[in-house]
């Protein structure tokens, strides 16, 4: 992420295009040789590979190995304890034919795009409304931030006990206040249970996107607001045409980075709806959970949780260029 | 924001203080109805005198808590597995972080690369193939099988944090050490780490705060209760179809402590942290 440039910047990590501190040595000391040359850089290859090894198997064991079995294992038609059989690509062809999986990519598509907008558009509220000069801005940051330190089991579970029915904030609220009479089912009820699971999501997350653009804010020059003013332009002006163009990159690797967890976290469903009323709320981490380990299907849940995959892949590919690239470039 | 003094400038700033109420309001209700259920009677809980503040406040919620369910024994297992968590990660990220910015050999951007895209990809794709290692393994219902899950999200993050931290440590000081005689591994406690204190601050929070919040792999990876996690165990509450509403917002409060007050404490780094490493939110 390219963010880096804030008032302190020991903390602001810039991966510059410094080198690695052997090839400076090297330069240093062409006198001595070949010889020695290859028997230091193999000397400095066996130390790192030894310094990375319980990095690398976790990268093996936990994430790689996991993740080809996932493949394997969707194109099997294994339940749990029992023995799978290769059935080829049936899995993702019965997939396409089943309603409850449509609804669900739909949901899906419904689900992140919503939350992901509302949480941008929250957010650069936000970060905005933080960034304009204030007594007390200090601790009004820090509430508006603790969302995005509370378990998210927490926040859901939470939020159930709001919305709950009979005795929940919302409806309790309402009816003391006579603004309806009707008690509202709003996780029951199929027009309203989707709106609520993502009004939890964005509460949950729109802290995390006003720290990062709070911060790209703050790492924005000021003389070039002072410079657009003495060309004459306006507030709205200066937003467009300054602020907009410089928390670009921002934007882009915010939004990507929470369009991967908000479209494959199932704990709001799981907690909040389980998916219904009626599959109006099912998304696909949560029926692949479900089928996985409630109908034990463990060859049809890793299909369900590889189908969107290669959206993923596309995201990951670009967020990685991001995140390596160096800070000050 | 711009220092007009006209009125359109006052203007934003009104609109602003409005939009602050309102967002503060947004933010904090929820926690305030936590806070509120938890102090409550059941009778002031539920049905028709149900209230929107506690009349009387009573703290008998916490008390059943602590007496009727196994709240605590969910703290211990948090515990463990986030520090044993927490711990590892420094360790591995440390080793693996200073070879990825120091040290040169062949195949070092691709480890990089790797770290990344690893990090990326999300818990909802592993979970079923890992249950599957997790049971080979024999590694259900124990401690060291959640440490060990969760490492597949706090290593990758840790490493590659802590590699670009490392490489803004200016190379002439540990130039220096080394030709002093300096190892390797000695100039990256003596010299690196002492540099690097923010970047640590920040791998111990997340790897504590995310095994601490951690929902998916606890609830996969364990079933007993010996074993079984404040989150998972919180939503049990819910799923046994019986709805200790002011007991488990008691649970809710108390187990949003830890990291909040981590939070609290970190927040200066964290926040920066998180605008480089962009962390799970």
């Amino acid at each position: 992420m390219t963010i880096t440039p804030t008032d302190n910047s020991r903390v602001a990590i810039s991966a510059g295009p410094r080198r690695a501190y052997g090839e400076d040595v090297l330069v240093q000391a062409p006198a001595i040789g070949r010889r020695r040359r290859s028997t230091r850089a193999r000397h400095e290859s066996y130390l790192a590979w030894s310094l990375l090894t319980p990095t690398l198997l976790v990268i093996l064991f936990l994430v790689a190995y996991p993740f080809f079995s996932a493949i394997s294992l969707s194109l099997q038609d294994k339940m749990v304890g029992a023995p799978g059989r290769f059935v080829g690509i049936d899995n993702y062809l019965s997939l396409f034919r089943d309603e409850v999986f449509l609804r669900t990519a739909w949901n899906g598509v419904v689900y992140t795009a919503v939350a992901v907008g509302l949480k941008f558009v929250l957010g650069l509220t936000m970060a905005l409304i933080l960034d304009q000069p204030r007594r007390f801005n200090n601790v009004f940051r820090t509430l508006l931030f603790v969302p995005w330190a509370v378990p998210v089991v927490i926040v859901a579970l939470n939020w159930r006990w709001i919305f709950d029915d009979l005795s929940g904030f919302l409806n309790n609220f309402l009816i003391t206040f006579h603004i309806t009479s009707d008690i509202i089912s709003w996780l029951a009820d199929p027009r309203l249970a989707m709106a609520c699971v993502i009004a939890v999501v964005v509460w949950s997350g729109t802290p995390f996107y006003s720290m990062t653009f709070l911060a790209g804010l703050q790492a924005i020059p000021k003389e070039l607001y002072e410079a657009a003013e003495i060309d004459g332009a306006s507030t709205l002006q200066q937003f467009f045409f300054v602020t907009i163009p410089r928390l670009k990159t921002i934007f882009l690797t915010t939004v990507m980075l929470s369009t991967i967890w908000t479209a494959t976290n199932l704990q709001f469903v799981l907690i909040l709806t389980r998916g219904g009323p009626a599959s109006r709320t099912e998304i696909f981490p949560h029926l692949a959970y479900t089928t996985a380990l409630g109908a034990r299907r463990l060859g049809m849940g890793a299909a369900i949780s590889l189908v969107f995959f290669p959206l993923l892949v596309v995201l990951i590919v670009l967020l990685t260029r991001r995140m390596l690239r160096p800070a000050d470039e | 924001m711009a220092r007009t003094t006209s009125g359109s400038a006052r203007l934003l700033r009104w609109v602003g203080n409005g939009l602050l109420v309102v967002l503060l309001v947004w933010t904090l209700l929820p926690f305030y109805w936590m806070i509120a259920t938890s102090l409550k009677a059941d009778r002031e809980i539920y049905g028709f005198e149900a209230t929107l503040y506690p009349h009387r406040p009573t703290l008998a919620a916490y008390g059943r808590l602590f007496a009727t369910t196994p709240f605590m024994k969910y703290v211990r297992n948090s515990t463990i597995i986030a520090v044993g968590n927490t711990l590892l990660s420094l360790a591995f990220g440390c080793l693996g972080a200073y070879a990825l910015a120091r040290l040169r050999f062949p195949g070092r951007s691709l480890i990089a690369r790797g770290l990344v895209v690893t990090y990326l990809v999300p818990p909802a794709l592993l979970f079923i193939p890992l249950f599957a290692v997790m049971s080979t393994l024999r590694l259900i219902d124990t401690h060291q099988g959640l440490i060990l899950a969760y490492l597949s999200f706090s290593v990758p993050f840790s490493t590659w944090l802590l590699m670009g931290y490392f490489r803004s440590v200016p190379l002439e000081l540990e130039e220096a050490a080394l030709v002093d005689g300096c190892s390797r591994l000695g100039s990256l406690v003596r010299i690196i780490l002492p540099m690097s204190l923010p970047a640590l601050a920040v791998v111990t929070f997340f790897s504590f705060t995310q095994s601490w919040n951690e929902f998916l792999y606890a609830n996969v990876f364990v079933n007993s209760v010996e074993v079984r996690t404040i989150t998972t165990g919180l939503s049990l509450f819910v799923v046994e179809d019986v709805f200790f509403w002011g007991p488990m917002m008691g649970a809710s409060v108390l187990s949003t402590l830890p990291p909040l007050v981590m939070y609290l404490i970190f927040q200066r780094w964290v926040v920066k942290g998180l605008t480089l490493g962009a962390v799970k939110g």
